[in-house]
């Protein structure tokens, strides 16, 4: 078989212009199927991940200000004291930012102070001191927030503690202990790590699922602060309405912007999952289609100018098989032609989505899946035509016109 | 060499039947250089094409260098026209892409002869026709003739049995037909069988048998026998 390449190669190269638009195609399906395939994993991935909260009995209200009027701090602490002292009510925190949405902020931590300096994607949480109780998340090492450590609403004092989730712990430590360590945020002052929590998917932004860090702060920029209440088992549905009515009520210049409970955040954060692994599928089926099409398209115009050339291929003792495998082994040499660069293209956006949005790096497993299946489909488009190929009579050779 | 027996063939199609050989018999001894001639629409090419397993017939029976190749299958064909047989087209029909060494080595490769054995027959061929120095050339390169020339060194890379030549002379000019004519008698010389299929009665006059078709039928062919005469006559020696 290894024999037949030179001068199918050679020929190839007389006549490269459908070929190379053909591998160039390739290449690029390559590229997207590969990093598709390993995106749908990450996504299926994130599905059935726990999301290490309790999102049977917690919900959220969101407070939107209308006016220059409306007190924020003053609000925050009358709800929560409010909610705090609700029949059936766990405990309540003030937040920015909910557990399995994009409601929230994400941000970069470093070991170090810089721009440059390496640094790992996060998405946070701006909690007060019963932010993890509202969660229903332990710690596994160090300490809660104290409650003189939470930045109060409106000010811009500066916040020098966080506390992590043991995922971001390892990946920004991953040969020490990260308790007591130092990370940076830009260029701004250390952040001490005083607490490692036992992993919990916050908000869902461009950090991986449960690269977390919750700021001590009681939100309120703009107006804006979303009330996490965690209720007794079977409690919810009343809490929620009862304190629906209550702060509808109470505040003369805020509006309720929406409740949420977070069984329907993870419903939802489930769909979106499923949705995206869905649409990425499809997109990519579509590509290796019209990428079949063209590998089709190219055997098919190649059996039809090339029909004497078989008959007399077939004339000097070529077999129907022999006439198969030539088409079969031009669309390898193409294909080949066409996965190599591929390959590459497909690594490269591959660290550029490590960098950009902190997906883990590519499995070459992937990358090696992703050619053998576009190279199975490839030969599989081209098994028609080549079949067909076969089907010229020798007798065509004779043929004058 | 060949030896044809009431061979028949019907072309079909949904309103007539073409009956393209009928009864056709006919041998060829070996190293014969025998000319098949006959007005258009005679049978000619249909005799080539079963004749070079090309094609299947209806009736009567095919002897090729000694086997009956009537009922083959299609495998059995294809190996029978790679190993035995040698064909040169009117149209040259060489592969545009590939060059003059890759084109002999083609009927080679099929034979899955090892690449030093093919590399020494074709240089051998090329060398033969006067192209050894151009086996890098591309068939646009040549001129018809030589790309005829070619053609012949294809046939003759295999070292077949049986040459069958369908008009090869047929697109080029009196003097290169005459070359070509040269060389397929060069070739004869050496003892290869040749049936050359061609409407030119003075390219007919040049093989050592005439045998004429019409309608599908052998109208007239001397007797295999007096080939040694002819021979003889061609060499200007007496057969005794």
């Amino acid at each position: 078989m290894s024999t037949n390449i030179r001068p199918l190669l050679s020929a190839l190269r007389r006549n490269p212009t459908g070929a190379l638009l053909v591998a160039v195609q390739v290449a690029i399906t390559l590229a997207v199927l590969v990093n598709a395939a390993w995106i749908v994993a990450q996504r299926i991935e994130k599905i059935e991940q726990p999301t290490g909260i309790d999102t049977r009995d917690t919900f959220e209200i969101d407070i939107l200000g209308l006016s220059k009027r409306f007190e924020v701090a003053q609000a925050e602490s009358e709800d929560l004291a409010y909610l705090r002292g609700l029949p059936g009510v766990v405990t309540a925190t003030a937040t920015l930012g909910t557990p399995l949405t994009l409601n929230g902020g994400d941000t970069d931590l470093a070991r170090s102070p810089g721009t440059d300096a390496p640094s790992l994607p996060a998405n946070f949480l701006e909690v007060g001191d019963q932010g993890l109780r509202a969660l229903e998340v332990p710690l596994v090492a160090g300490r809660n927030f104290r409650a003189g450590e939470i930045r109060p609403a409106g000010k811009h004092t500066p916040i020098s503690e966080v506390i992590i989730t043991r995922s971001l712990a390892r990946a920004l430590f991953a040969h020490g202990n990260a308790l007591g360590q130092a990370v940076y945020e830009d260029n701004n002052d250390p952040l001490t790590i005083i607490g490692i929590t036992r992993d919990f998917m916050g908000p869902q932004l461009g950090a991986p699922a449960y690269n977390t860090v919750l700021l001590p702060e009681m939100p309120g920029e703009g107006g804006f602060y979303g009330l996490l209440v965690r209720a007794r088992p079977g409690m919810r549905a009343t809490v929620l309405r009862e304190a629906k009515e209550h702060i509808g009520a109470s505040h003369r210049h805020a509006v309720i912007a929406e409740t949420m409970t977070l069984t329907s955040a993870k419903r939802q954060f489930e769909a979106n999952n499923r949705n995206m692994a869905i649409f990425l599928t499809s997109v990519t089926a579509l590509m290796v289609a019209v990428c079949c099409l063209g590998i089709f398209g190219l055997t098919t115009f190649n059996v039809s100018s090339r029909t004497r050339q078989i008959g007399t291929r077939r004339a000097l003792g070529a077999r129907k098989r022999d006439v198969v495998r030539h088409f079969m082994l031009e669309n390898s040499l193409i294909l080949a032609a066409g996965a190599l660069p591929g390959a590459v293209l497909a690594l490269a956006v591959g660290n550029w989505l490590t960098a950009r949005y902190g997906l883990p790096r590519l499995d070459l497993a992937y990358l090696a899946g992703g050619i053998v299946v576009l190279w199975g489909t490839g030969l599989l488009a081209a098994w028609q035509p080549a079949r067909r190929a076969a089907g010229i009579p020798p007798s065509v050779a004779t043929r004058t016109i | 060499m060949l030896r044809m027996q009431d061979i028949s063939k019907i072309y079909r199609t949904d309103l007539i039947e073409t009956h393209a050989l009928r009864d056709f018999s006919l041998r060829v001894g070996q190293g014969e250089f025998v000319a098949v001639s006959g007005p258009s629409g005679s049978g000619k090419t249909t005799f080539l094409t079963i004749a070079g397993l090309l094609e299947n017939f209806d009736t009567g029976t095919y002897e090729l260098d000694g086997r009956d190749v009537s009922r083959l299958t299609d495998d059995g064909r294809s190996r029978i026209r790679n190993e035995k047989i040698g064909f040169i087209f009117q149209g040259f029909n060489l592969i545009p892409d590939l060059d003059l060494f890759d084109n002999v080595d083609v009927p080679l490769r099929y034979r899955r002869m090892k690449a030093d054995e093919r590399r020494k027959r074709i240089e051998s061929a090329l060398d033969l026709v006067g192209l050894a120095s151009r086996m890098k050339h591309l068939p646009s390169q040549l001129s018809g003739g030589q790309q005829q020339r070619v053609a012949i060194a294809r046939a003759i890379a295999g070292d077949p049995a049986l040459i069958l030549a369908d008009e090869p002379t047929g697109n080029l000019d009196s003097l290169m037909a005459r070359q070509i004519m040269d060389l397929l008698e060069k070739i004869n010389d050496m003892g290869t069988t040749i049936v050359l299929v061609t409407h030119d009665p003075e390219l007919a006059r040049r093989a050592q048998r005439n045998i004429h078709i019409v309608d599908g039928l052998v109208i007239d062919s001397p007797p295999y026998e007096a080939r040694e005469s002819q021979r003889a006559a061609r060499a200007g020696t007496s057969p005794d």
